[in-house]
């Protein structure tokens, strides 16, 4: 995620507050598969996902023009609205804790399934150094980050699938976020 | 310089993991160092790029469009709203005003008629109990009526009968005799009648002409004073017309042989 590729989506979500259709439909071409690629990895249910992604990008169209720079960027909005919508899913299903179980078995292997997380080869390279990072995390680490991130559990929830103490779990994910933000240094 | 402490809270924050409370406390945090604000920023932005770690899977071909058809409709609506807000800054408050001055004047006038049929709503209540008591006391009185009829409907079958005596040596005898028709059954009460030898029974009878001889009521005796209060009841089914009483050996016969006694009708 470059400078450039921000202001273009800063630019794109100004269009879209005017009811610029084709903004839309370029920000949906940037955006749907790696909002969509969060979304299944949250919920594990592609239709389900489908319901969610609508959701999202319906928001997106809405609220484009209450959107604030310095709350961020819009990738970075997107994928709170993204996150917080599917783990709001979740947690109104009983397949989390289904989840629960299949994303330990995920941390332990990482997958090495390339995204589609934009078509340019600048952010290409930046997903695959996000992936190496969070390869680089010791495993315990990055297990209670994916279950926060991911399985959208609380601090206590965390402890107790991993049965380990409260104050355990909140010294992994401070020292694997830390790790996280040195690893992606050049991209932040 | 951000503290161990400071830093937990700050990747728990970027996480999204403090409690709403706790959120609400180091964004105070937050808002006091610029240095907190740059380090959280860039582990919000880590927390970000995890996203991309997800393995990628397409959405279907057929959302894009569905999504342009909504919105399209959404469109539809879109230019009221527009046209709405650019008029807004006038005159939009003084008509919220006016609206919410009118429903409050609804309300007051709904909350004062609703409180209207209420307070006549329990009247009428108070009315309809009163109404059950008054009811209850006809009924009452209706009760008593009917058992009073009914009593004077038995009344009415009951026959009172004189009986006089019918012997020279006891012209003070007297006897009372009530019969209940229905019930086939009477009392007969007698004062001053002789005295009877041991081998002696007065004998009632009841007379019915569709009999051909008296029938049989039982015997009885008298005390040393001539009295007996006697219930009796006839062999046969009568229609009471007349009352006797004889005089019979000890037992009673079947039919009167001796003398009459006591006669009544």
């Amino acid at each position: 995620m470059n400078e450039e590729s921000a202001k273009l989506d800063v630019e794109l979500l100004g269009q879209i507050a005017q009811g610029d259709r084709v903004a839309f439909s370029r920000c949906y071409d940037r955006y749907s598969g790696i909002l969509f690629s969060i979304v299944v990895k949250v919920l594990n249910d592609p239709k389900e996902a489908e319901d969610v992604l609508q959701e999202v990008f319906l928001q997106i169209w809405d609220k484009a023009g209450i959107y604030k720079r310095e709350l961020g960027v819009p990738f970075s909005w997107f994928v709170t609205l993204t996150r917080n919508k599917a783990i709001d899913r979740l947690r109104s299903s009983q397949r989390r804790f289904r989840l629960l179980e299949e994303l330990k078995e995920e941390t332990a292997v990482l997958t090495n399934a390339g995204s589609t997380f934009m078509t340019d080869p600048e952010n290409r390279e930046s997903s695959v150094m996000v992936r190496s990072a969070v390869r680089s995390l010791p495993s315990d680490q990055r297990q209670a980050i994916e279950l926060a991130f991911f399985g959208g559990l609380t601090q206590n929830e965390i402890s107790e699938s991993l049965g380990q103490p409260l104050g355990t779990v909140k010294a992994r994910i401070r020292r694997g976020m830390l790790k996280l933000r040195d690893a992606l240094e050049d991209h932040l | 310089m951000i503290d161990e402490r400071t830093e937990e809270q700050a990747s728990l924050y970027a996480l999204g993991l403090l409690s709403e409370q706790e959120a609400r406390e180091f964004e105070r945090e937050l808002r006091e160092s610029e240095e907190l604000r740059g380090f959280v920023a860039q582990l919000k932005r880590s927390a970000d790029l995890l996203a991309t770690s997800a393995p990628s899977v397409e959405p279907p071909p057929h959302l894009k469009q569905k999504l342009l058809d909504q919105i399209e409709q959404r469109m539809k609506i879109v230019p009221l709203k527009k046209a709405e807000t650019l008029f807004a800054p006038a005159w939009f408050p003084w008509a919220m005003a006016a609206c919410l001055a009118v429903l409050c004047a609804i309300f007051f006038s709904e909350n004062k008629s609703a409180r209207q049929r209420s307070a006549r709503l329990r009247d009428e209540l108070q009315e309809l109990q009163k109404q059950t008591i008054s009811l209850r006391g006809e009924t009452d009185i209706l009760q008593n009526q009917v058992a009073e009829f009914r009593s004077k409907d038995r009344l009415s079958q009951l026959r009172i009968a004189m009986l006089s005596s019918l012997l020279a040596s006891s012209p003070k005898a007297v006897a009372v005799s009530v019969w209940d028709n229905e019930q086939q059954k009477g009392v007969l009460v007698v004062e001053h009648l002789a005295s009877l030898p041991s081998d002696k029974d007065y004998q009632l009878w009841v007379i019915d002409s569709k009999y051909p001889s008296p029938v049989d009521a039982g015997v009885f005796t008298v005390d040393e004073k001539g009295a007996v209060r006697f219930q009796f009841q006839p062999k046969s089914r009568v229609n009471f017309e007349k009352i006797a009483v004889t005089l019979e050996r000890k037992g009673g016969v079947a039919k009167p042989e001796g003398k009459m006694v006591l006669l009544g009708s």
